[in-house]
């Protein structure tokens, strides 16, 4: 009975956080106000408030949601035999692909940038990727891809802060201008860090992830028009 | 329910049983009496899952090849180049043959029974329909030459595949088969991949080789 009982809870909550994703994937953080989400989620206000206590509540939930999407997807990509590299460029082809494409993704990229910052949530959230990133880059100097003189942590620090600039500058609403500077910058980016020896192959790595994420991604805002 | 699932572990029992025995000796001479004899069944029990000898070899080749066909799947990721995706999904095939019983006396069986067993008919044509459809796509996304029909791209691939492990089974009983099989994909490459895509996949070719025999070094 219990079970039955946490088991519509979770879904109850899931779609809360799912309602909530659609409203701050188009919408600045200040603007979300939760009767909206509260239509949309077809709950009650008293269920709501059960399982988010605050709007911030509910931002962070979102983002904690979003990280697990993605460490699930990182264990898809860490196939046998793959190189690290490869995996953090995937990772990367990933993330702009899914802040594009994907309600849920979109909105916690915005609003790990909008909350949190004075609560220590954002640096928790930033400092668990550089980490992680950096991991991959330790292993890639072990493959061989990455230059021993480079600095794991360094190198981490920079392709998240690429990343997160990127979305800020380029367009999430097209394809070709977000993926192209993805790519542009990973080509300006690759020299610093990678083995001159590899670096060929890895920039056909990388074009051929551009041009298939181009032509696999649909962007929010063409499906809502 | 109950006695469902015992029923069901009695048949895997026997599977197991008999995978053991073909990967050690062989499907011929396996016979049935030593499978009872290690499985600790009774004849009964044998033929109350199984009609006959072969009956219980298009078993192991039916769950066997589904088990490999689920390797080359789960090898493909959506946001790679389908290319790449057959080449990992091969050496993918490869390992689990070399590490799965099951799937090892699968492929023994198969090419022991070859067209002349429904099982292993089914099992080839369903792993050459999911390499197709990978070469297809490759082929739209500009690596493979368009002017080769991909059916017949995903007939050599697979053909040559399996003649590698044939020839590696045969002349090194197996410790080779890494060693085949890039050999066997440098060759393969030079023919189907298109001109300006042909370095990048010779060298991507050399990268999971090189990772593959990093992972087991008794091959090298």
């Amino acid at each position: 009975m219990t079970e039955v009982v946490d088991k519509k809870a979770t879904s109850t909550r899931l779609e809360i956080i799912r309602a909530a994703a659609r409203e701050f994937a188009v919408k600045p953080y200040s603007l979300v106000n939760l009767d909206d989400i509260l239509t949309h989620a077809d709950v009650t206000k008293g269920a709501m408030y059960t399982h988010f206590r605050s709007k911030h509540a509910l931002a962070t939930a979102i983002v904690e949601h979003q990280i697990d999407v993605v460490l699930t997807a990182v264990d898809k990509l860490q196939t046998s035999y793959s190189s690290a590299l490869e995996t953090l460029i995937d990772l990367s082809y990933l993330d702009a692909t899914a802040d594009m494409s994907d309600e849920m993704a979109r909105a916690s990229f915005n609003l790990l940038e909008s909350v949190g910052r004075f609560d220590g949530f954002q640096a928790t959230v930033l400092e668990g990727w550089v980490a992680a990133f950096s991991n991959l880059v330790r292993q890639a100097i072990a493959d061989g891809d990455v230059t021993e003189t480079s600095d794991p942590v360094a190198v981490g620090r920079l392709v998240v802060s690429m990343f997160l600039g990127l979305r800020q500058t380029s367009d999430l609403n097209e394809p070709k201008t977000l993926i192209g500077d993805l790519e542009a910058t990973w080509l300006l980016m690759l020299p610093a860090f990678a083995d001159p020896r590899r670096l060929e192959y890895l920039r056909g790595f990388i074009r051929r992830r551009s041009a298939l994420a181009i032509r696999n991604t649909a962007p929010l805002v063409n499906r809502n028009l | 329910m109950v006695r469902q699932a015992r029923s069901e572990a009695t048949r895997q029992r026997i599977i197991d049983s008999a995978v053991d025995l073909i990967n050690e000796i062989g499907y011929p001479a396996a016979g049935l009496a030593d499978i009872i004899e290690r499985a600790e069944m009774t004849k009964g029990a044998l033929y109350y899952h199984f009609d006959s000898k072969e009956a219980l070899a298009s078993a192991i080749m039916d769950d066997g090849g589904t088990r490999v066909l689920n390797a080359f799947q789960a090898a493909g990721r959506p946001g790679s180049p389908a290319m790449e995706n057959i080449i990992h999904g091969v050496f993918m095939v490869t390992d689990t043959v070399r590490k799965d019983t099951l799937a090892q006396a699968a492929s023994r069986l198969m090419r022991t029974f070859g067209g002349f067993n429904p099982a292993a008919k089914t099992a080839y044509g369903a792993f050459l329909e999911a390499m197709t459809s990978r070469v297809k796509t490759a082929v739209a996304e500009g690596d493979v030459r368009a002017d080769i029909e991909p059916e017949v791209i995903g007939r050599a691939i697979f053909g040559a595949m399996l003649g590698a492990e044939l020839l590696s089974d045969a002349l090194s009983a197996g410790t080779d088969m890494g060693k085949q099989v890039v050999g066997t994909w440098e060759v393969l490459l030079l023919a189907i991949v298109q001109a300006d895509s042909l370095n990048y996949y010779l060298e991507f070719l050399s990268r999971q080789s090189s990772r593959a025999a990093t992972a087991r070094p008794e091959d090298t």
